[in-house]
């Protein structure tokens, strides 16, 4: 407005007075072809190419909206995606911790049982070592004791044998007729 | 050897020695050369050779026995060594003093001894295995050194042991468990 003011003030100075107002205003006609002209385009406008561009602009926006929809939807799907997925791993995590679970138990339970087989394996050969300790101790004890008899009786009878003289051989025979006599 | 061939030879060693009326020599002769026969493990070996002759066998018994049995007794053992039935001759023995015994109406009651014994001493002893028994018994005594000292009789299944060897042997038995 200052600008048009500005243009009146000066075009009023340059033609000197109201003449040169009137040099800024066009002439009756040239105004009302020029308003026909204007209201005609513009009726043109508002009747054959607003309705189209509307219709693009409204294609266009319903399109945006469409893709918008589609990115909302698809940031939704995405979203939805990406819970299922954090759903999916913290499943798989709870998965896994109770498959790192079972095997500690199952690690455990192997472990112990191991121990507990090693144990009974490892006490069955201290007592079995034991006791064939015993018995190997046991059978030399026995045959130390059948040697120290063997030896002994192969003696006595070596001793008997020579200290038997006929007197002596005759009174081992006359107690036994007289053992067989008192049982007869 | 089966019995029945032993016996039938103790019956026709039996038979040939009773028919000469020589049947209790016989017997005891057999009974002792069968007792040496078991005793010495030379004697059962050297006439148990299959490879040595049997004239070289016959010579051994003749130079044993020659002069010092009756020539029928060492006829039998030649017999045998002939037969190859040798090794046989203790059970042919044992069945001919069996039979002998049983022809008197007695059993035989086999007695080893440390000594020999004497005549008084077998007769109580034939008392007491009869009263024992309640047979007619017939004790044939066998010197055997191995008893040690004292007496075993044997009469039939019949065993009194009374020698220090048994006794010696029980205790070696509780000795070594």
């Amino acid at each position: 407005m200052q600008f048009i003011a500005a243009s009146l003030i000066l075009a009023q100075e340059e033609a000197g007075g109201d003449e040169g107002i009137r040099i800024l205003f066009a002439p009756g006609n040239e105004l009302f072809a020029g308003i026909s002209a204007t209201v005609i385009i513009f009726f043109a406008i508002w009747k054959w190419f607003l309705p189209g561009f509307i219709e693009k602009l409204e294609a266009r926006q319903a399109a945006v909206a469409d893709q918008l929809t589609a990115a909302e939807d698809a940031k939704n799907d995405a979203q939805q995606a990406a819970s299922e997925y954090k759903a999916q791993i913290a499943g798989a995590n709870e998965e896994a911790n109770e498959i790192v679970e079972e095997a500690r138990k199952a690690a455990e339970s192997v472990r112990a049982d191991t121990i507990a087989r090693a144990n009974d394996e490892s006490e069955s050969i201290l007592t079995r070592a034991r006791e064939e300790a015993a018995t190997e101790a046991q059978r030399a004890l026995d045959a130390a004791k059948a040697d120290v008899a063997n030896i002994s009786i192969d003696l006595a009878e070596k001793v008997v044998g020579k200290s038997l003289d006929r007197d002596a051989q005759m009174g081992l025979v006359n107690a036994y007729l007289a053992d067989l006599e008192k049982d007869g | 050897m089966g019995d029945s061939r032993i016996q039938g030879y103790a019956a026709a060693i039996f038979e040939v020695a009773r028919a000469e009326d020589k049947l209790e020599r016989v017997e005891d002769e057999f009974f002792r050369i069968a007792r040496t026969f078991e005793s010495s493990k030379e004697l059962r070996k050297t006439l148990s050779d299959p490879r040595l002759p049997i004239d070289r066998k016959h010579a051994i018994i003749d130079d044993l026995l020659g002069g010092r049995a009756l020539e029928a007794t060492v006829g039998f053992v030649n017999f045998l060594i002939s037969t190859g039935r040798i090794s046989d001759l203790p059970a042919i023995a044992d069945e001919l003093v069996a039979k002998a015994a049983g022809s008197r109406d007695k059993v035989v009651a086999e007695v080893r001894s440390a000594i020999a014994l004497d005549n008084a001493t077998v007769e109580r002893l034939t008392r007491a295995l009869a009263k024992r028994t309640n047979k007619d018994v017939e004790v044939r005594v066998i010197v055997d050194p191995d008893v040690v000292g004292g007496i075993v009789a044997r009469v039939g299944d019949i065993v009194i042991d009374g020698t220090v060897k048994t006794r010696l042997t029980k205790l070696r038995e509780a000795l070594t468990g």
